[in-house]
């Protein structure tokens, strides 16, 4: 399949050949397709990108196996030389033009320095904080992102921050202290995705924040996080559709800052109901806060957005069975059960179907106006 | 010029990171060198790390701490906070150290004989301080790892004989492993690097 590129040039060409467009701007156009194109990911820096995690998987093994045959200091040698290959030829790289692989061997970089964290911890037998040598690996990620100014990097250091997240958010039995502090990781992370311009780990903040979010309900209280969070997503949703510019300029993320409203919303609302199981009457007014809010996402912002849209579709069908497994799931047998949900599914189809069909005879008669 | 900078950036990136690995290491090996040593009987329990290869997961004599030597327990707490712990530690006649006093958050308050040696350990929140209770820190010295493929065989001898390790403490209290004996024999002996 030609690529946008090459096939907006084409339309161009033939627009011109038509009359339709002055050939003097049709370059001009041209030129900011070319001048954009080189931001999209290639199908080649992909597999830069997982050469280098390979490479960086084959590195932490290496760690791993403990290898007896060659000396500690050769070992821990062999890793540092392999974070400044990383850092100092990928840098070479860039100035030569080709940022995939320099981002390829920057990513090496960052994993010799985990790589290293772990090789000193088994070297002295370090046991307990892996929490605390993750999260200093994310650090040292972060630090690496600002320096030469990396979006992959910094996309890296958000995983580790999630790993370190789950690493203590999700040992409930345990009694880690709860990391409160990956708020304040986030926000710099965020912070720095700005001065990488990478979109990539502004999206996996904030589905980070999102599960953050869970975690902390979990720990402190779930009634009132979750409403916070629901009714902060909505805000968001709503900012986001009414004034997107303003939303654009602050968050920079192509206009996808509604999925993210919607997405926290339905996972506060699922939170909120997940927290009050056992009163049906307040469950039932919660399902219905849900799909009015359903409702107003798909009226509001589901028309320019097919992510939103099939958000919205799969928070719908969730939230129906959900809310029949809730009130209804016990009076009525395993048949029951299978009846509603072929009924569910026939409605949920239904829907799908009529609202895909409206948005796309409104696109219609506008493109072809144009 | 600009295309200059992103070099020297990342040189000093690569700098700055080697750096504080190399102080990581540093202060791990001048707890070895300068650290006073102690033997510890082991408990042990179990292994494996994915990352990081084979380990054995310790526990020590002086892991099973009782309330009744904690010197400084305030009247009013009933259970641990999250925070350092400190043992000290005495030389029994079998030449292995016991724990003869502990302390909440500071080292005990009156100076050490000459053999004896306080040790730092961290408590988590929510054991018991009952008299007759007894709470578990961490010393940081809970693991040791092996060559790949060694962590069953050593695991399973660790089961039916007394295990010894020799651990070196800082003046701070922090502990450093230096070498796991089997009985009398020393089975690994710790290089400084």
């Amino acid at each position: 399949m030609a690529s946008y590129a090459v096939r907006v040039k084409r339309d161009i060409a033939r627009w011109v050949e038509r009359g339709l467009v002055a050939p003097d701007l049709a370059q001009v156009l041209a030129d900011d397709i070319d001048a954009h194109q080189r931001k999209s990911i290639s199908f080649g820096a992909i597999l830069a990108i997982l050469a280098a995690l390979l490479f960086a998987a084959s590195l932490l093994i290496f760690v791993a196996a403990n290898w007896e045959a060659m000396p500690r200091l050769w070992r821990v040698g062999l890793v540092f030389a392999a974070l400044a290959a990383g850092y100092v030829g990928g840098a070479i790289l860039k100035q030569r033009g080709h940022p995939a692989f320099a981002e390829a061997l920057w990513l090496i970089g960052a994993a010799g320095f985990g790589g290293a964290i772990a090789l000193i911890g088994q070297m002295y037998h370090l046991s307990g904080d892996e929490a605390q040598a993750i999260l200093v690996w994310c650090g040292g990620t972060a630090l690496a992102a600002i320096a030469l100014r990396s979006g992959p990097l910094t996309a890296g250091a958000v995983v580790l921050a999630d790993a370190w997240l789950a690493m203590l958010g999700l040992e409930f039995w345990a009694s880690t202290p709860f990391p409160y502090g990956f708020a304040a990781v986030a926000l710099v992370l965020w912070a720095i995705s700005y001065w990488t311009d990478s979109k990539v780990a502004r999206h996996l903040i904030l589905l980070s924040v999102d599960f953050y979010l869970v975690l902390l309900a979990i720990e402190v209280n779930m009634f009132v996080v979750s409403v916070l969070l629901a009714i902060a997503a909505a805000a968001m949703f709503a900012f986001a559709v009414m004034r997107p510019a303003d939303a654009e300029r602050i968050a920079r993320l192509d206009g996808r800052l509604p999925l993210h409203g919607l997405i926290g919303f339905l996972t506060g609302m699922t939170l909120l109901q997940f927290g009050m199981i056992d009163e049906v009457g307040a469950l039932v007014a919660a399902a219905a806060v849900s799909f009015v809010g359903i409702a107003a996402a798909l009226y509001s912002g589901g028309r320019d957005s097919r992510a939103v849209r099939w958000v919205a579709y799969l928070g719908f069908g969730c939230q129906l069975v959900f809310t029949y497994v809730v009130t209804l799931g016990t009076m009525l047998g395993t048949a029951g059960f299978f009846l509603l949900g072929s009924v569910t599914l026939a409605v949920l189809a239904w829907v799908i179907i009529r609202i895909e069909r409206r948005v796309a005879e409104a696109a219609a008669p506008e493109g072809a106006k144009a | 010029m600009r295309a200059n900078r992103l070099l020297i950036a990342a040189i000093a990136l690569s700098l700055v990171q080697i750096g504080f690995l190399t102080w990581m290491i540093a202060g791990r090996a001048a707890i070895l060198r300068n650290g006073t040593e102690v033997l510890l009987r082991i408990r042990p329990i179990d292994p494996r790390d994915l990352l990081r290869g084979d380990y054995v997961v310790l526990s020590y004599d002086i892991t099973q701490i009782p309330v009744s030597l904690i010197g400084n327990v305030p009247q009013d707490m009933t259970e641990t906070e999250e925070g350092p712990i400190y043992v000290r530690l005495a030389k029994g006649a079998d030449n292995h150290f016991t724990a003869v006093a502990a302390s909440l958050g500071a080292p005990p308050s009156a100076p050490a004989a000459s053999g004896e040696v306080d040790i730092r350990g961290y408590l988590s929140s929510g054991w018991s301080l009952a008299r007759d209770a007894v709470v578990n820190p961490d010393y940081g010295i809970e693991r040791f790892y092996l060559p790949e493929g060694e962590g069953l065989a050593i695991q399973n001898d660790i089961r039916e004989r007394p295990f010894s390790m020799r651990v070196a403490v800082a003046k701070d209290g922090a502990a450093q492993i230096k070498a796991l004996l089997d009985g009398d024999t020393v089975l690994f002996e710790e290089p400084l690097y």
